[in-house]
């Protein structure tokens, strides 16, 4: 069963990735990381990816209709002209705010292959 | 038509790396000789190995075990046959990672959750000097372990984000009571979830509990939610009975330059 390295690790097996990160988005603190980060700095990506996740999991307007006790929000994508950035909500049966920060090359990168991959990697982590 | 229906909190803070401030020296030399023991302080105990902090405990702070219990993660009886096994919480939490009894992300997420939590609340200013009792017992096991430099760093970023939030330390630790805002701002789901469990006489670390949640994830929810006047402590400055929390802040500014020197000289005295 991967725990959160192992997770990190598979996510940089996607073609194109550049780094990743589980991080807390209550808090901005990175609880993992691996690769590099935009900047140079995992630390400020995280208090930074974690006001976009916050936001989109806290405003009505992004949330599915039904409330089924499922994250609001499974994923935010972001795009600009070198890369994508992925952020995955973690479903926990406990309670917790997390994500997958992934940082994708968008030359090699697939983004469409690449959601779906670390969808399961995140499902992954915290089922088995 | 501008219609912003949550206050955006500000942002979340960055550490300052230039800063290079310490909680405290006694910290700072554990994390120098990787120090291996028991460091008691007046809110909570850090377990060192090595310099790391592979365990951490607070009476402000749900342990591992509500965490894990409070939502049937994990059923009661599996982590109370765990800890009958085990020398304490962290082994029980080791015994549970063998038996694959949870999944290692899991586990080892919520681990990280416990010991920041706990770490915070351990680090936050004291009235009483802390104590470190060198014992070889604590030791870098499976589960992941935090460098005393990296938990001292994260727990000043979060006094700051709370500062920032909103800087009257007072809702932390008194029992809280509902009050109606002037301008009804809409509370989000995990703030809902804090505010229908305000009754006047939980405190936020007793609301945590109750949630399964963490203490200081259930701090930001007060704090916004004393920003936006949805809730106020019983009493603004209640005297410091041993059951409230600590506050992480120094009190809001005094107009008297005496009584705010002599608040910084105790403020500074008890940080040594």
């Amino acid at each position: 069963m991967p725990g959160i390295d192992e997770c990190l690790l598979a996510a940089m097996r996607l073609p194109g990735a550049r780094g990743a990160a589980l991080v807390d988005w209550t808090s901005g603190l990175a609880l993992g990381t691996v690769g590099d980060a935009p900047g140079g700095d995992h630390e400020t990506t995280a208090a930074e990816a974690a006001e976009l996740a916050r936001m989109a999991a806290e405003h009505g307007a992004f949330a599915a209709r039904s409330d089924d006790g499922r994250p609001p929000v499974e994923d935010v994508i972001v795009s600009n002209h070198d890369s994508y950035h992925l952020l995955r909500f973690v479903d926990t049966s406990f309670d917790s705010s997390v994500f997958l920060h992934l940082w994708l090359g968008r030359e090699e990168g697939n983004l469409a292959l690449a959601r779906i991959r670390l969808g399961e990697m995140a499902a992954r982590l915290v089922l088995g | 038509m501008t219609l912003v229906q949550i206050p955006t909190p500000p942002p979340l803070p960055v550490r300052d790396k230039t800063a290079g401030r310490a909680l405290s020296p006694m910290l700072t030399r554990l994390a120098e000789e990787r120090a291996t023991g028991i460091l008691v302080r007046e809110h909570g105990t850090l377990y060192l190995a090595e310099g790391r902090v592979v365990h951490a405990e607070s009476p402000f702070a749900p342990g591992l075990d509500v965490l894990l219990t409070a939502h049937g993660t994990l059923a009661s009886a599996a982590w109370q046959r765990a800890a009958a096994r085990a020398s304490g919480p962290l082994r029980a939490a080791e015994l549970l990672l063998d038996e694959g009894l949870l999944p290692a992300g899991a586990l080892e997420l919520c681990h990280l959750d416990a010991v920041y939590d706990a770490g915070y609340f351990t680090l936050a200013p004291s009235s009483t000097p802390g104590r470190f009792r060198y014992d070889n017992t604590p030791r870098v096991g499976p589960l992941p372990s935090v460098p005393v430099v990296a938990l001292e760093r994260e727990t000043l970023r979060r006094r700051l984000l709370l500062h920032r939030l909103w800087p009257d330390p007072a809702a932390d630790g008194a029992p809280l009571i509902r009050t109606d805002p002037a301008r009804a701002a809409p509370v989000t789901p995990r703030q809902r979830a804090v505010l229908d469990r305000v009754d006047g006489v939980r405190t936020a670390v007793g609301i945590a509990r109750n949630l399964g949640r963490q203490a200081f994830h259930t701090l930001v929810d007060v704090r916004r939610l004393a920003a936006a006047g949805h809730v106020t402590p019983l009493a603004p400055h209640p005297p410091e009975p041993r059951v409230t929390a600590p506050s992480p802040l120094p009190p809001p500014p005094v107009t008297d330059p005496d009584i705010a020197l002599l608040k910084r000289l105790r403020d500074a005295l008890e940080a040594l």
